[in-house]
């Protein structure tokens, strides 16, 4: 196994009486899918914000490509692509002039054909590529997203419940994206409730509840159980 | 980040349509206050030339009267203006224009024109000063509030910072955005000046100067307030009601509130009633005891026992004196009415430190030469000439009164030896002293503003902890 590209180590973090995580410890290898599985405050986001540097974990330590985030913000953040749920572009800007702007203000210096050259290799309409981002369906925006971590060259894409709302043509199209990216070599953590692409896309499993792993399934484990059994399971437990 | 950032503002803004509207509006505002205040200007200019050169021939071309006549007679004199008056007529509406200089009384200033307006065409005056002070600060809240809370509202804020973007690049590239069209709202200003410059026989190149910087100042306060208070409320209505009722205060209530406070802690009568309490005191038995006793001295000087065996007119020799004792009184009670004044001034431009409205107002006032300072200097400046006019008519009635038959007359000759009242403004740095206030003003909310500024930032740092 490679040196992991996310790292997290007995992370906890409170919210006043709420202890949102409780010593969780994760990694993601280079060209690994993680799927992170838990029901509504598990501490998926929370999680997501800390490798962001938006929260300060109370304990514990969190390395992106070997950079703390706590310590070096701006460096981690080089590191990371971020694809939340709901693709957030500026409205008026069509998707060719939202790439170009989020790679730039990352200091990504790309001509014009560079940055469509990535449009195609994520497969938006060429027709849309210069229309404003207010005509996008959920999937373009999605899209968009992950040409914003094309351009980045990213060693750690991190998404956030990103099938949600995607019709199932789509929600293919974006898991052959996310297939490729892991393929380039990116580490991938993706925070979802949707099993049946976990189950499909991911190389291995993490099942959190109230703030603690509670399983890991290799993706050999994945061929042989009933994913939705065994998250379901952990749950109850947990409650 | 800069220019990318511009160019991303720029293209939202373009397509949004609304900021362009507003920009463009506040632009044809600027321009028309700019061409009615230069209009306005140059009528003045042309007013004060042929005021001054008609009054001098109306002195000259007098005809033949005795020097006490013409005393009474007396010249008008008229302030004279700067370019930058076009710009920020300050107080001149309701200080006056005009001096009458005449014997024996130290006039207040005539032809207040605010005096001729209804009371509510002064809120429909639309002077450069007014747009650049109220109106501008308006534009960059209605142009900047949502720069960044809007971010916060879709999203695109968290996705900014988690792509690598700097809080501190970031905030700072909206602000510079919201400056540099700020600072183009400042270009007609800067054309203005620029053209009177090098139009302008005596270049007021200092004044200028801080005219333009105090603005920009201003401005740059404003784009700071703005773009902090959008970076620290989650949602950008909030922002804006936030915003506009700093506006509101800082422009419209605080100047008002300041004012009135100042006027209550120094009061000072109504200007007709300081002229009556002039008179009351000059005109009093104490004057004519000191004539008496003037006379009785100058008999015993010369060791004559009435004033027709003096070796002189002897009614020169009083009118000069009568003259001397007025001065003395008019020396008190303008002392008085100018520490008044004064403190006045002072109590407002402390103000400055509670809104940044009032420093910028007394300093583009200052600049522009339309303050109380300078109206101060241009009526001391005319009393002085005055009394000069005074003491040359009178000593030449005392010279030559008693060796005439009859009335004694002067002409031409004698009016020619008073020379022609010209005033020109001392050099700003003569008046620095008074401004200090608001200079000091305006660098403490420059400092206030970027601690607030660099508070953000530190926020925008840990943007989801809010």
């Amino acid at each position: 196994m490679t040196t992991p590209i996310i790292q997290i180590n007995n992370l906890q973090k409170r919210f006043g009486e709420y202890q949102a995580l409780q010593g969780l410890s994760l990694a993601v290898h280079q060209g690994e899918i993680l799927a992170l599985l838990g029901p509504n405050g598990a501490g998926k986001t929370t999680t997501i914000n800390c490798l962001l540097g938006f929260l300060q974990p109370d304990a514990g330590e969190i390395t992106i490509a070997g950079v703390n985030p706590q310590l070096d913000v701006v460096t981690a953040r080089q590191h990371l692509a971020y694809i939340p749920e709901q693709v957030a572009l500026y409205p008026r800007l069509t998707g060719l002039e939202n790439l170009a702007y989020f790679s730039k203000v990352a200091s990504i210096d790309k001509t014009d054909d560079e940055f469509r050259t990535l449009l195609a290799e994520v497969k938006l309409p060429s027709h849309a590529v210069d229309k404003p981002v207010a005509t996008y369906s959920k999937g373009m925006r999605q899209k968009v997203g992950i040409a914003i971590a094309l351009a980045k060259q990213a060693k750690a894409l991190i998404l956030d419940e990103p099938t949600s709302g995607l019709d199932p043509s789509a929600s293919h199209e974006f898991s052959q994206l996310i297939q490729s990216l892991a393929k380039q070599g990116v580490a991938i953590l993706m925070a979802t409730h949707d099993l049946y692409r976990a189950q499909e896309d991911a190389h291995r499993v993490a099942i959190i509840n109230q703030g603690q792993l509670v399983d890991t399934l290799l993706f050999e484990q994945l061929k042989e159980v009933q994913l939705e059994s065994v998250y379901l399971k952990h749950i109850k437990v947990g409650a | 980040m800069l220019q990318s950032t511009f160019k991303k503002e720029w293209l939202d803004t373009k397509r949004q349509g609304q900021t362009l509207w507003l920009s463009g509006i506040a632009v044809l505002l600027l321009l028309l206050a700019c061409v009615t205040g230069f209009k306005s200007h140059q009528s003045y200019q042309q007013a004060v030339n042929e005021v001054s050169q008609s009054e001098q021939l109306r002195w000259l071309n007098q005809g033949e009267k005795g020097p006490h006549s013409a005393a009474h007679y007396g010249i008008y004199v008229v302030k004279p203006t700067t370019p930058l008056a076009a710009l920020d007529d300050g107080l001149q509406a309701y200080q006056g224009n005009v001096l009458r200089l005449e014997a024996h009384i130290r006039n207040d200033s005539l032809f207040r024109s605010a005096q001729d307006n209804v009371p509510l065409s002064r809120f429909g005056s639309l002077s450069p000063a007014f747009v650049l002070q109220v109106l501008l600060p308006l534009l960059i809240i209605l142009i900047g509030y949502p720069l960044l809370a809007r971010e916060r509202e879709q999203g695109t804020l968290k996705q900014l910072l988690a792509a690598g973007a700097s809080p501190a690049k970031l905030f700072f590239a909206k602000c510079a955005v919201l400056f540099t069209l700020s600072c183009l709202f400042l270009l007609p200003v800067a054309l203005f000046l620029l053209y009177s410059q090098t139009a302008s026989e005596a270049p007021y190149t200092l004044r200028n100067a801080l005219f333009l910087l105090s603005y920009l100042i201003y401005l740059l306060l404003w784009a700071l307030i703005t773009t902090t208070l959008s970076s620290l409320f989650p949602t950008a209505r909030r922002a804006l009601i936030t915003l506009l009722t700093i506006w509101a205060f800082a422009t419209l209530l605080l100047p008002k509130l300041a004012m009135n406070i100042a006027t209550t802690l120094h009061p000072q009568g109504s200007g007709q009633a300081f002229q009556a309490k002039l008179e009351s005191e000059v005109y009093t038995d104490a004057r004519l005891d000191a004539i008496e006793k003037f006379k009785q001295q100058t008999l015993a000087q010369y060791g004559v026992s009435q004033v027709a065996d003096l070796p002189f007119d002897y009614a020169g020799a009083q009118l000069q004196f009568g003259e001397q004792y007025a001065d003395k009184i008019f020396d008190r009670l303008f002392k008085a009415r100018l520490e008044q004044l004064e403190a006045q001034s002072q109590s407002y431009q402390l103000a400055g430190l509670l809104t940044p409205f009032i420093a910028v107002q007394t300093l583009s006032m200052a600049t522009a030469a339309t303050d109380f300072s300078h109206q101060q200097s241009f009526e001391n400046a005319a009393e002085q000439h005055r009394r000069l006019m005074q003491e040359v008519l009178n000593f030449n009635q005392r010279d030559h009164g008693h060796k005439a038959q009859g009335h004694y007359t002067a002409g031409k000759e004698l009016w020619q030896q008073i020379p022609e009242f010209s005033y020109q403004y001392p050099r700003f740095t003569h008046y620095l002293p008074h401004y200090a206030i608001s200079l000091i003003s305006l660098a403490f909310w420059l400092i206030v503003l970027v601690l607030l500024s660099l508070f953000a930032i530190k926020k925008l740092r840990l943007e989801e902890q809010r």
